[in-house]
């Protein structure tokens, strides 16, 4: 019964840890952005189509992932909507003729392969993917 | 036609203008919805379908293609199927326009453009952005959306920082020429008492809209306003044996509106009036247009889950121009909706109405005995992408 009960709690203590790891997303953005540091409100703007620009004059050109747990976890930090409300907010604007949906793609490798190429480019990522070539904004 | 043929043909060479480029440099995207409603009421018909023995009479579908050839340059054309009742059964163009966007405090775009006015004017015919699967019927009436929705000529528009403790501030103004076509079903009740709009109906339209984001996250509080030029028009009467004209002045149509929204409850108001002034005239014979509506509703909607969205909203409208003591004076409607999103492009709506009041959505043909109330359920399936 000690077994089990020990099994259960380091399961649980596995299970908090790799929740920690998955809550580390971090912003990146092509190096032709000035900025070091974006705020939570720049951000929520930017990804959902309500500005093209930062607040140092920067043009600032999102891009999503489809899917997963970053992807989760930034809208859900930084947007705070679900990925179905935050699509169906999207396609107001693109079926009113209000904007264009940003680019999604299928893994943070190609996120950081868009951004690194793109001027103004704005992603997120998983902490521990490597992410040469762009730089890391501080969320404040 | 004509003018929604030149509309496109403007769209056609803006992206033919483009071709030198790749279609990855031109970033074209497709995207696209379609729906299927049934309707079931207890007692009379509504919307021109055959809702009392249970109707699957209403059927959506949209394609949208857009280009964007240069960062501040987008170009994009919208067409639809639309079918409800004895509305529609027809493809038309939404709108096709070109939208260039020098910075966040001023863009500009023109062709057939959607009309930037109150609430939800821009959004009230796509399904897939929000929960109900009918809007409030008062203010957003489906079967004579076309009389709002858009219009050939321009908008502009920006968004001004107030600074931190004042929020920002998001205007839009247009102008231009609203044109209805002869076949559209705002004409249907016309078409019901024997009236009839052969070259249907055309009129200049501008107007201007505030939206104040408040220093609180999440709120919005805005106000628009149409104003119309003089509507003239030749019609017929009595299945267009007798030729006539008619002549409405709709002056101004004022809209208040307040939304609060963050992520997980939504609350939204809308007031508005509608008094078009007018008449139909025939040789001896002069027929008033007795309109004079004011219309609101209140919604307000919860996300318990990431999937799953519920919400509730009362509809109202009085329209002092009808008699009084009669049930087509008023309509109120009490509606619960709940709407699941499957995945990223299948989601489900199901609605339970309380309608009181006939002042909306009943044709005479349909219900020859007409009730004061009925109740009416909505289910719908949608698909975009």
């Amino acid at each position: 019964m000690k077994k089990l009960l020990l099994s259960f709690l380091f399961a649980a203590f596995a299970s908090l840890i790799g929740q920690r790891a998955y809550a580390q997303v971090i912003v990146i953005a092509n190096p032709s952005v000035k900025t070091s540091t974006v705020s939570k409100a720049e951000l929520s703007d930017v990804f959902t189509g309500n500005a093209t620009t930062l607040k140092d004059g920067s043009r600032a050109v999102p891009i999503l992932l489809k899917a997963g747990t970053a992807h989760e976890e930034f809208l859900q930090a930084y947007i705070g909507r679900s990925d179905s409300a935050y699509r169906a907010g999207w396609r107001s604007l693109v079926f009113s003729g209000q904007g264009a949906m940003p680019k999604s793609v299928e893994s943070d490798a190609a996120v950081v392969d868009f951004v690194s190429h793109n001027a103004g480019a704005i992603g997120y990522i998983g902490k521990n993917t490597p992410h040469d070539g762009v730089k890391v904004l501080a969320v404040k | 036609m004509k003018r929604f043929l030149i509309a496109a043909m403007t769209m056609a060479l803006g992206v033919t203008s483009a071709s030198a480029q790749s279609l990855e440099d031109l970033n074209i995207q497709i995207h696209g919805y379609a729906t299927q409603g049934f309707i079931y009421t207890t007692q009379n018909n509504i919307l021109t379908t055959t809702s009392s023995s249970g109707s699957p009479s209403w059927t959506e579908a949209v394609i949208n293609v857009g280009a964007q050839p240069i960062p501040k340059l987008r170009i994009a054309v919208q067409g639809r199927y639309f079918l409800l009742g004895n509305y529609g059964n027809a493809i038309t163009l939404d709108w096709a326009a070109a939208d260039y966007k020098a910075n966040d405090k001023f863009g500009v775009r023109f062709g057939k453009v959607k009309t930037p006015a109150g609430l939800l004017n821009e959004v009230q015919d796509i399904d897939p952005s929000y929960l109900w699967a009918l809007l409030p019927q008062s203010i957003y009436p489906i079967s004579s959306r076309n009389s709002s929705l858009s219009h050939l000529g321009g908008v502009f528009y920006g968004t001004e920082k107030l600074g931190r403790k004042f929020g920002k501030l998001e205007y839009r103004g247009w102008g231009g020429e609203r044109v209805l076509g002869s076949d559209d079903g705002y004409f249907l009740p016309f078409k019901e008492a024997g009236l009839g709009a052969p070259n249907g109906f055309s009129w200049v339209t501008y107007g201007g809209a505030l939206h104040w984001l408040t220093p609180m996250s999440g709120l919005m509080v805005g106000i628009s306003d149409i104003q119309n030029g003089k509507i003239t028009s030749a019609v017929t009467a009595a299945n267009g044996a007798l030729a006539g004209a008619t002549a409405v002045t709709w002056p101004s149509k004022p809209a208040y509106f307040a939304r609060y929204d963050n992520g997980k409850y939504m609350v939204a108001g809308e007031f508005t009036t509608y008094a078009p002034k007018g008449a139909f005239l025939f040789p001896g014979a002069r027929s008033p247009i007795n309109i004079d509506q004011l219309e609101t509703y209140g919604m307000a909607s919860y996300k318990p889950t990431s999937k799953l969205t519920t919400g509730v909203y009362y509809s109202q409208v009085f329209d002092h121009g009808q008699p009084l003591g009669t049930t087509n004076r008023y309509q109120k409607d009490w509606a619960i909706s709940g709407r699941y999103d499957f995945n990223e492009f299948i989601y489900a709506k199901a609605e339970q109405h309380f309608i009181d009041g006939t002042a909306l959505s009943y044709d005479a043909n349909l219900n020859p005995n007409l009730k004061p109330n009925t109740h009416m359920t909505i289910l719908k399936i949608g698909v975009s992408f």
